[in-house]
């Protein structure tokens, strides 16, 4: 039986059981699990203190208020609450930066690293918000709606995420 | 229903929701980098799992009459082109936007220059949004889903959908099981591969 203190669970077992958020989500609040537009609402409410004038763009406007999207800025901030949690009652909570960056880039400058994974957010969220959603939005969400926009751009994803991730050293 | 109700179920959701992700391993870097290296299959047999148990549910669901779905458009352009640079942007962060924060609970201190790159990638498409609407995020098939395409029911295309992903991940796990791809420090890090250039570290990495 899998335990709250345990390491790791079985990746069945854990998958399955976040397929299961599909029901409040679907039930409770109307929409479907996902987690990119929530870097949209909390972007532009932060760029709307020092410029107003976005709030006149349709795009910022339609993530600024609502239900659903504070729904989903509380989803993520939760979702760090309960990575904490978890690695909390196991003892794997970690420090500074994973040892397989170590191999992937070759170096272990922190400076590299943390601009690296600037950059890789960066992409991340510019990539899924032109997609119009993400691993969760486009993975979890569109596939098991069988959208067929979802399975182009999950292939594009793996595709483009597959050849960039080549491009660093074997891990 | 009140932004305040709505925040209170995200939290409780999002709680679980990182505890799941933590539970299974996926928010490691080596799982995710692991992955797109072809090397490590847990992030694909948690993924897969997920979308199956979603299948079922929200076949359930639908039979049931609870509730209708909410398919995203697809635009073939915005969902190649997008998929593509958010591919890209996962291998370099080794996270995606969700397990970005799962990293942050953790403790992976990189995750919060993830975070901080997101945001800012979030708001420059948000400047942009209104200029790459008639070029990239137009046009395409709308709202289209495999059961309207084959004009099955969603239900049985989704239960079929699942069981076919089940027999898949069976079918996975007799190839590579997963306890072999959890490493010795639970983050996925596996023996460096044959032929690695020397620069990766002989020590196992120390309990944090």
């Amino acid at each position: 039986m899998p335990a709250l203190d345990d390491r790791a669970w079985s990746p069945y077992l854990a998958g399955a059981l976040l397929g299961l958020l599909q029901i409040p989500a679907f039930l409770l609040i109307g929409t479907a699990l996902g987690a990119s537009s929530s870097f949209v609402t909390v972007a532009a409410s932060l760029a709307a203190w020092v410029d107003p004038a976005i709030q006149q763009i349709d795009y910022a406007a339609k993530h600024l208020s609502g239900a659903k999207n504070w729904w989903q800025v509380a989803l993520v901030v939760g979702i760090a609450l309960g990575a904490f949690l978890s690695a909390r009652l196991s003892g794997t909570l970690r420090r500074g930066i994973a040892p397989v960056w170590v191999r992937a880039l070759g170096t272990k400058s922190p400076a590299t690293r943390f601009l690296l994974a600037f950059s890789g957010g960066f992409l991340m969220l510019a990539g899924a918000r032109i997609a119009d959603g993400c691993t969760s939005g486009h993975g979890l969400s569109g596939m098991a709606q069988l959208a067929i926009g979802s399975f182009v751009a999950i292939a594009a994803t793996f595709a483009g995420g597959i050849a960039m991730a080549h491009l660093l050293r074997r891990v | 229903m009140s932004v305040t109700f709505a925040v209170f179920v995200g939290l409780a959701m999002g709680v679980v929701f990182g505890f799941l992700l933590e539970k299974s391993r996926v928010f490691e870097p080596a799982v995710i980098l692991g992955q797109l290296q072809l090397r490590n299959f847990l992030m694909l047999k948690i993924f897969l799992a997920g979308v199956a148990a979603g299948l079922v549910v929200l076949g359930t669901l639908v039979a049931a009459g609870l509730t209708g779905l909410h398919p995203k458009a697809a635009i073939w352009s915005a969902d190649i082109v997008g998929g593509l640079i958010l591919g890209a942007g996962i291998a370099l962060a080794g996270a995606c936007p969700g397990t970005t924060l799962a990293q942050i609970g953790a403790g992976y201190k990189d995750a919060w220059f993830t975070l901080a790159g997101g945001l800012l990638g979030a708001l420059t498409f948000t400047y942009l949004e209104p200029t790459l609407r008639p070029v990239l995020l137009t046009g395409g098939a709308g709202k289209l889903t495999l059961d309207a395409l084959l004009g099955v029911p969603f239900p049985w295309l989704a239960f079929g959908a699942a069981a076919l992903i089940a027999a898949g991940l069976v079918a996975l796990e007799r190839w590579r099981p997963w306890r072999e791809e959890v490493g010795a420090n639970a983050d996925g890090l596996l023996p460096p591969p044959d032929g690695a250039s020397g620069t990766a570290p002989a020590t196992a990495p120390s309990r944090a």
